[in-house]
C-alpha cells in the first residue's frame, strides 16, 4: 500500500528557521505504524529526519507526536487507520512544547513539571523492616496510575497549557495522584496544598482532551478530578489562590444549588462562588450581568421551582445521609 | 569541564540504582544517558523481578540453586550468591522506595511462578514490573537532586595506561562534544539486541558500553551466550512476557498439542528459557508450525486475570498483531533478547581484577546487562535480570565511591580526547559513496540471525563472522545524511553502528571458540554439554591492530557441581 | 418522531433563545418534543467532581421518567450529551444500576438500563436526515461562512458518545452546515474547550480561550460560529469582548445555536429564533442570510 507521509519540519541548524511540510511517497505494509513508516523514511529516503522513539511497544514513551492533528503514540498508531482519502497521514511534533528539531521537542518544561509536584514517596518515618502493608485493591487502582510512561502525549493536546504554560499540565497531575492516592504516603496534606495553587487541579478545564490522547489509560483528567474531590473532602485550605478558593466553592455551589432547587441557577452560581461581597469579581461580572439582562437572556430569579424538586432534595439529603454516615 | 567524582553512563534501572547509592551517600554523582532516563529499557522487564523472601519461608540457597542450574553452570557461584543472598533486602528497599508491587490477601508482596524456579518467588507490578520500578526509581533520583546528562552520547572512554578517568560525550541537542572528567565511570549502558534482527530489544540497545570499554582494553565475557526469548511476537519481535506462562498460559503447536510435555515433562512451559526456546524451534522445524510459529495460549486464564495481570501484553498483542489474547491464541516464536555475556567484573563492579588475575581498565565499572559478573551464566532466569541491575548496580556505585576517594582525578588533555572525537565524527560525515547506515545494520543483524540462532554450528557462525568483519570494512565508508549538528541521530546511528559491530564480532568469535552446547548457546556439532574441557569463562580483549585475543577463566564453583540438567 | 424532551438548564436560564429557537424549529422538521415533567440538572460535570454519586442519581431519574414515557431522550446540550451518555455507561453496571435504583425506590422510581440519549444534532443526521432537512428549506445559506464549535463533552470521550458505531458523529456539525448550502469553516478549535467550566475560577485563562477560537473564526473569514452548546454559547457570545480586550484586538464574531442555523435556513425570522437576544449582535449574519431581523 502507497502512502503519502507528511511532515512537519523544522531544521533550527538553519539560518532562519522555519516550520516546512515535506511529503515521502513510500510504500507501507498493511500492519504498518506510523513509526514503522517514519522509521523506513528515516532508514531508506532520508537520514536527516530526527525524531525520538526506542522500544516500538508502547513502553518507552519516546515517540509521542500529533498524527493528523491529534498527539498518539507513533508506534500504536496504525498508519492504514490515519490514511485520508488520498491516502495521505500528517505528522507533527507534540503541541504545547517548543520544537527543537523536526519531531523532537524540548522536553525540559514537562520535566520541570513533574519535579514541581514533588514526584516521590514520602511515607511515614520510621520504615518497617519489611515491606510496607497495603491492600492490593489500593495497589491495583495505582498501576493504572502508573501505567503513565510520562510521554506527555496529554501535555501536548492539553487546552489549558495552549493558553496557559504555567499549568502543571495532566501528565505532573496525575503523577500527583499517584501519591496521593499511594496509602503509604503520608503527605496528603501538603500535597494537597501544593497542587491547590495557580497552575493547579482547579485550573483543569475537564476537557477531556488528556483523557483521548492517553494511549495508556491513564485518564489524567480523571485523577486530576480526583484530586480535586480529594481537595475538598479533607478540607485542606485552598492556599493563597483565589482561583482554588473559587474551585472549590464552584463545586459546592453547584451541588447545593442543584441539591436544593433541582436545577442549576447560573446567576445564583457566580455570586455563590464568587462571594456576594466579592466586590472586585462582581464588579468585574457586572457589565456582562447587565449586558445579558439588556438581551433579556438573564433567567427570573422568581422562576416557578421545577415540578418534583422535593424528590430530588430528599434524594440528595440521602445521599448526604449515606456518605456522613459512611464517613462515620 | 565537566567534573564528578562517579560517572554512571546510562541511566536504566542499574545505572540509576548506582547513581541513587551514590547520591544518598553525598558523592558528587552524576548520570549520562542517550535517552531521558526512564525511556531506557528496563522498562521492557515485563514478568517481575526474584528474591526468596525468609518471612516467606523461602530460602536464598534454592534461588541460587535454581539461577546456577539456570546457567548451566556457566555462572560463577560467588556472585550468585552475592546477588541471591542480598535479593531479599534490595526487593524491599524498592517496597520503600515506592514500587505498587500487587499484594497478596494479607496486604504483603505477592508472587507469580517463573521459569526454571521451583517455587513461586517473582515478585511483580501486574506486567509492566520493569516500568513501575524504572519509574520509582527515577522518582528517586529527582528526589535526590541528582545530575543527569539527558541525551547525551559518550563516544568514548578517556583512559591512560590502562585507567579511566572520564569520557568523551556529545550533547545531541547542540551537537556538541564535551569531555567530562570522572574519577570512577559505571558503565550501566544496558544490552545490544539490536546486532540481531528481529529482536525483543528497544532500538537503544546497540551494545555501546560493552564497546567502548572493549575498546579502552577491558575484556568482554562470554559473548555467545545469547538468550532467545521463547515469546516474542512474529515480524516486529516485541516481547510477551514470560508472566503469561507464569500465571498459566499454555504452548501449542499447530495440532494442538501442548508439546512442551515431550521437551521438560516436569516443569512444562516453566522450563528455563533456553530449553523452551529449543522446544519451540525444534516444533518449528518439524513442521508443526504455523506460518513459522507456535501458539501462546492465554485462553483459560479468563479475561479478570488477564486484564489484572497481563494488561500489557494484552495491549501489545492487540495493538501490534490485531489478536484480543482473552479471545485466541496468540502467534509466537523464539527471538533475540538478552546478552548473558558482557564486560567482564568481579562481584563488586570492577573491570580490573585487582589480584591481577586478569586485566582489564582501572577506575572502570559495569554494571546490568552490560556486564558479565557473571551470574546468569548460559541462560539468565526470568525475572533475574531486574535483580541484577539493582543488586549489582548499588555495589558497583559503593565501590566506585571507594575508588574515587582513594585516587585523584587522572590528568589529561582536554583538547585532544576532544579533538580527537571530533575528527572522528568529521570522518564519518565526509564520507562518500558507501551504503545507509540502515543497510549495513540490517545485513549485520541478518547475517548474525543466520548465523548465531538458537541452533549453531561452526560453519555458519564463521559465514556470520566472515561477514560481520566484511561490515567492519563497509562502515569505514558508511554514510550519514545528515551533516547538521542539532539533534543529528543519523550520526548517532552511525557511532551505534560502529559498537554494534564490535559486539557481534565477539559474539561469533566467542562462539566459534566454544566447542560444547551449553546453555543458550546450542551445536549441533557438539551438541553435549563439555564439562571437562569448558568449565571455563572466554574473556574476549581488543588485541593489536583490532584482532582479537582469548584468554579463559575457570568458572567460580562454591557449592553445586555440575550436574545433568533437566526440567 | 417523538421524543422526551431535555432542554438542560442553561436554555432555561442564561440562554433562553435557544429554548425558543428548538421549540419553533422541532415541529417544522418532523421533531415532537415531549419535555421530561420534573426533570433535572445533569452535574454538568461539576457535580460530579464533588458528588459523583449524586450525579448518577439524578441521571438515573431523568433517564427513568423518560423511561416511563417510552420515548428516547433528546438534548440540546453537549454538555448533558456528553455527561448523560458517561453517566449511561456507568448504569449499564448491574451492581451500580441497582445501588442507584435502590435510592429511586423509595421515590417510585426505576431506570432499567439501555436508555437512548441523542443530541439534536446528532438527530439531524442520523434520525431526520440531511436530505429531509434540505428539502424542507426555503432558502440556501449559500455563501455564509459558519465556523462549527462542537463543545468538548460532544466530542470526548468518545467511546462513551458511540462515534465507532457513528462516525459521523465526528463531522455531524459540518454536515448540517453544508447540507443547508452555508460553508463550514475548518478551524482548530472547533473540538477544544471554549474555557466556560473555569470562568469564575481562572478567568484570565478562561477568557484566553475565547479570544483564541472567536479570533480564529474571525482570521477564518467566518461569517459566525455555530455551536451545539448553550455553554460554549453562554462563554463565546457573552464573554468574547471581554476576551477580545484582554488580548488587545477587535474580535466580533456573532455565535449562533444550533436550532437557529436550521431555522434561518427553514425561512424563520430573527426574532423568532432569539437573534436579538445575543450579546454579540447576529445582525450582520442574520442579514446575509436573508432573514427579517
Amino acid at each position: 500500500m502507497q502512502a503519502k507521509v507528511s511532515v512537519r519540519r523544522f531544521n533550527p541548524d538553519e539560518e532562519q528557521p522555519k516550520p516546512y511540510d515535506q511529503q515521502y511517497d513510500i510504500e507501507v505494509e498493511e500492519h504498518f505504524t506510523v513509526l514503522d513508516a517514519l522509521i523506513k523514511v528515516r532508514e531508506e529516503v532520508d537520514g536527516s529526519l530526527a525524531l525520538r522513539c526506542s522500544c516500538r511497544a508502547a513502553i518507552c514513551g519516546s515517540c509521542a507526536m500529533r498524527v493528523n492533528g491529534h498527539a498518539v503514540l507513533a508506534c500504536k498508531a496504525r498508519v492504514s487507520q490515519h490514511l485520508s482519502d488520498d491516502g495521505e497521514v500528517r505528522v507533527e511534533p507534540a503541541g504545547n512544547q517548543p520544537v527543537i528539531k523536526d519531531l523532537v521537542v524540548d522536553l525540559e518544561p514537562f520535566w520541570n513539571k513533574v519535579r514541581a509536584v514533588e514526584p516521590y514517596l514520602q511515607p511515614s518515618l520510621p520504615e518497617p523492616e519489611a515491606e510496607y502493608l497495603a491492600p492490593n485493591e489500593v495497589m491495583l487502582h495505582l498501576v493504572d496510575v502508573m501505567g503513565c510512561i510520562m510521554c506527555g502525549a496529554c501535555v501536548s493536546d492539553c487546552t489549558v497549557l495552549e493558553v496557559d504554560p504555567n499549568f502543571l499540565g495532566p501528565a505532573a497531575l496525575a503523577k500527583a495522584y499517584r501519591f496521593v492516592a499511594d496509602t503509604r504516603d503520608e503527605e496528603d496534606s501538603k500535597r494537597l496544598g501544593l497542587y491547590n495553587g495557580y497552575g493547579g487541579i482547579w485550573d483543569c478545564t475537564r476537557c477531556g482532551e488528556c483523557v483521548a490522547a492517553c494511549p495508556k489509560g491513564v485518564a489524567p483528567m480523571d485523577r486530576i478530578m480526583a484530586l480535586r474531590e480529594k481537595a475538598i473532602e479533607s478540607g485542606t485550605p485552598p492556599g493563597g489562590y483565589d482561583g482554588a478558593a473559587y474551585g472549590y466553592r464552584h463545586a459546592e455551589a453547584f451541588e447545593e444549588i442543584v441539591s436544593h432547587k433541582g436545577r442549576l441557577e447560573e446567576t445564583m452560581l457566580v455570586v455563590k462562588t464568587l462571594g456576594m461581597f466579592n466586590l472586585p469579581k462582581m464588579l468585574g461580572m457586572l457589565p456582562v450581568g447587565l449586558n445579558a439582562m439588556f438581551h433579556r437572556k438573564m433567567p427570573s430569579p422568581f422562576a416557578p421551582t421545577v415540578p418534583g424538586v422535593n424528590q430530588i432534595r430528599r434524594l440528595a439529603a440521602r445521599i448526604k445521609m449515606n456518605k456522613d454516615g459512611a464517613a462515620r | 569541564m565537566y567534573s564528578h567524582d562517579v560517572l554512571v553512563l546510562g541511566a536504566g534501572l542499574a545505572g540509576m540504582r548506582a547513581a541513587l547509592e551514590a547520591a544518598r551517600s553525598g558523592a558528587n554523582v552524576a548520570m549520562l544517558s542517550k535517552v531521558y532516563p526512564v525511556r531506557s529499557h528496563s522498562n521492557a522487564a515485563q514478568g517481575g523481578i526474584n528474591a526468596a523472601l525468609t518471612d516467606r519461608g523461602d530460602d536464598w540457597h534454592e534461588h541460587a540453586y535454581d539461577t546456577v542450574k539456570g546457567s548451566d553452570f556457566l555462572g560463577d557461584q560467588d556472585a550468585i550468591e552475592v546477588m541471591c543472598r542480598e535479593a531479599g533486602q534490595e526487593l524491599i528497599n524498592l517496597e520503600h522506595m515506592g514500587v505498587i508491587f500487587n499484594r497478596d490477601d494479607e496486604g504483603r508482596l505477592g508472587t507469580r511462578a517463573f521459569g526454571g524456579q521451583r517455587r513461586a518467588r517473582t515478585f511483580f507490578v501486574a506486567d509492566i514490573t520493569g516500568q513501575a520500578i524504572l519509574h520509582v526509581m527515577y522518582e528517586q533520583i529527582l528526589k535526590y537532586n541528582v545530575r543527569v546528562y539527558d541525551e547525551w552520547y559518550a563516544t568514548t572512554l578517556i583512559t591512560d595506561h590502562g585507567r579511566c578517568g572520564g569520557v568523551v560525550a556529545m550533547e545531541m541537542r547542540t551537537g556538541e562534544v564535551h569531555a567530562i572528567r570522572a574519577k570512577a565511570v559505571i558503565l550501566a549502558t544496558g544490552g545490544l539486541g539490536r546486532v540481531f534482527e528481529p529482536s525483543t530489544n528497544a532500538l537503544i540497545c546497540t551494545g555501546d558500553g560493552m564497546s567502548l570499554a572493549y575498546r579502552a582494553g577491558a575484556p568482554l565475557m562470554d559473548m555467545e551466550m545469547v538468550q532467545y526469548h521463547p515469546t516474542t511476537l512474529k515480524g516486529s519481535g516485541v516481547l510477551l512476557s514470560e508472566g503469561a506462562r507464569g500465571e498459566g498460559a499454555y504452548l501449542i503447536n499447530s495440532r494442538g498439542e501442548r508439546f512442551m510435555e515431550r521437551y521438560a515433562p516436569n516443569m512444562m512451559e516453566l522450563a528455563s528459557r533456553d530449553v523452551v526456546s529449543r522446544a519451540e524451534i525444534t516444533e518449528i522445524n518439524e513442521g508443526n508450525d504455523i506460518d513459522g510459529c507456535v501458539l501462546l495460549d492465554c485462553r483459560h486464564l479468563g479475561r479478570a486475570k488477564i486484564m489484572e495481570r497481563l494488561m500489557y501484553i494484552h495491549e501489545v498483542a492487540m495493538d501490534l498483531v490485531g489478536v484480543d489474547i482473552t479471545k485466541d491464541p496468540v502467534p509466537i516464536r523464539p527471538g533475540v533478547h538478552y546478552q548473558m555475556g558482557g564486560i567482564k567484573t568481579d562481584v563488586d563492579g570492577r573491570c580490573w581484577d585487582p589480584s591481577g588475575g586478569w586485566k582489564g581498565v582501572e577506575g572502570l565499572f559495569a554494571a546490568g546487562e552490560t556486564a558479565c559478573v557473571s551470574v546468569h551464566g548460559g541462560n539468565r532466569l526470568g525475572a533475574n535480570s531486574l535483580l541484577d541491575t539493582v543488586i549489582f548496580g548499588r555495589r558497583s556505585a559503593e565501590a566506585a565511591m571507594d575508588y574515587a576517594s582513594a585516587n585523584n582525578h587522572l590528568e589529561f588533555s582536554e583538547d585532544n580526547w576532544v579533538g580527537g572525537e571530533k575528527a572522528t565524527m568529521q570522518a564519518l560525515l565526509d564520507n562518500s559513496g558507501g551504503d545507509l547506515v540502515a543497510k549495513v545494520r540490517l545485513d549485520m543483524a541478518t547475517a548474525m540471525d543466520e548465523g548465531l540462532g538458537v541452533y549453531r554450528t561452526e560453519e555458519g557462525m564463521q559465514r556470520a563472522l566472515d561477514a560481520v568483519r566484511g561490515m567492519k570494512d563497509r562502515f569505514k565508508n558508511v554514510i550519514v545524511q545528515d551533516k547538521g549538528k542539532a539533534f543529528n541521530t543519523n550520526l548517532i546511528f552511525a557511532l551505534e553502528l560502529g559498537c554494534m559491530l564490535d559486539c557481534a564480532e565477539a559474539i561469533a568469535v566467542g562462539g566459534i571458540d566454544r566447542k560444547e552446547s551449553r546453555g543458550a548457546h546450542s551445536r549441533l556439532d557438539y551438541a553435549a554439554r563439555d564439562d571437562e574441557n569448558w568449565m571455563k569463562h572466554i574473556l574476549l580483549y581488543q588485541g593489536p591492530g583490532d584482532q582479537v585475543t582469548k584468554e579463559y577463566v575457570p568458572i567460580v564453583i562454591t557449592q553445586w557441581q555440575p550436574e545433568e540438567r533437566k526440567y | 418522531m417523538r421524543y422526551a424532551f431535555f432542554p438542560g438548564c442553561v436554555s432555561r436560564g442564561g440562554a433562553p433563545e435557544l429554548y425558543q429557537s428548538t421549540i419553533a424549529v422541532a415541529g417544522r422538521i418532523g421533531i415532537e418534543l415531549e419535555e421530561i415533567e420534573g426533570w433535572s440538572c445533569t452535574g454538568a460535570g461539576a457535580l460530579q467532581e464533588s458528588n459523583p454519586l449524586l450525579g448518577d442519581t439524578l441521571n438515573a431519574r431523568n433517564f427513568a421518567l423518560a423511561q416511563r414515557m417510552g420515548l428516547s431522550i433528546m438534548t440540546i446540550c453537549s454538555t448533558c450529551q456528553g455527561v448523560m451518555a458517561q453517566a449511561r455507561v456507568r448504569l449499564e453496571d448491574e451492581e451500580y444500576r441497582a445501588q442507584i435504583n435502590e435510592l429511586l425506590a423509595e421515590e417510585d422510581l426505576e431506570y432499567t438500563g439501555g436508555i437512548q440519549v441523542k443530541h439534536m444534532l446528532w438527530i439531524m443526521v442520523e434520525d431526520i436526515g440531511l436530505d429531509h432537512i434540505k428539502s424542507l428549506a426555503v432558502k440556501s445559506l449559500d455563501g455564509v461562512f459558519l465556523a462549527p464549535f462542537y463543545g468538548c463533552y460532544i466530542v470526548r470521550p468518545s467511546a462513551a458518545l458511540e462515534y465507532d458505531a457513528y462516525p459521523q458523529r465526528k463531522i455531524a456539525l459540518e454536515l448540517v452546515i453544508e447540507a443547508l448550502g452555508a460553508t463550514a469553516v475548518d478551524n482548530d478549535g472547533k473540538t477544544r474547550c471554549c474555557g466556560f467550566p473555569i470562568l469564575t475560577i481562572n478567568e484570565r485563562n478562561s477568557l484566553a480561550m475565547v479570544a483564541k477560537h472567536t479570533g480564529e473564526a474571525q482570521d477564518l473569514g467566518a461569517d459566525a460560529m455555530v455551536t451545539p452548546c448553550p455553554l460554549c454559547h453562554l462563554n463565546l457570545d457573552g464573554f468574547q469582548s471581554k476576551a477580545a480586550r484582554q488580548v488587545g484586538r477587535q474580535i466580533n464574531v456573532p455565535i449562533l445555536h444550533l436550532p437557529q442555523l436550521i431555522g434561518a435556513a427553514l425561512g424563520l425570522d430573527g426574532p423568532a429564533l432569539g437573534l436579538n437576544r445575543h450579546i454579540v449582535s447576529s445582525f450582520d449574519v442574520a442579514l446575509k442570510m436573508g432573514l427579517r431581523v
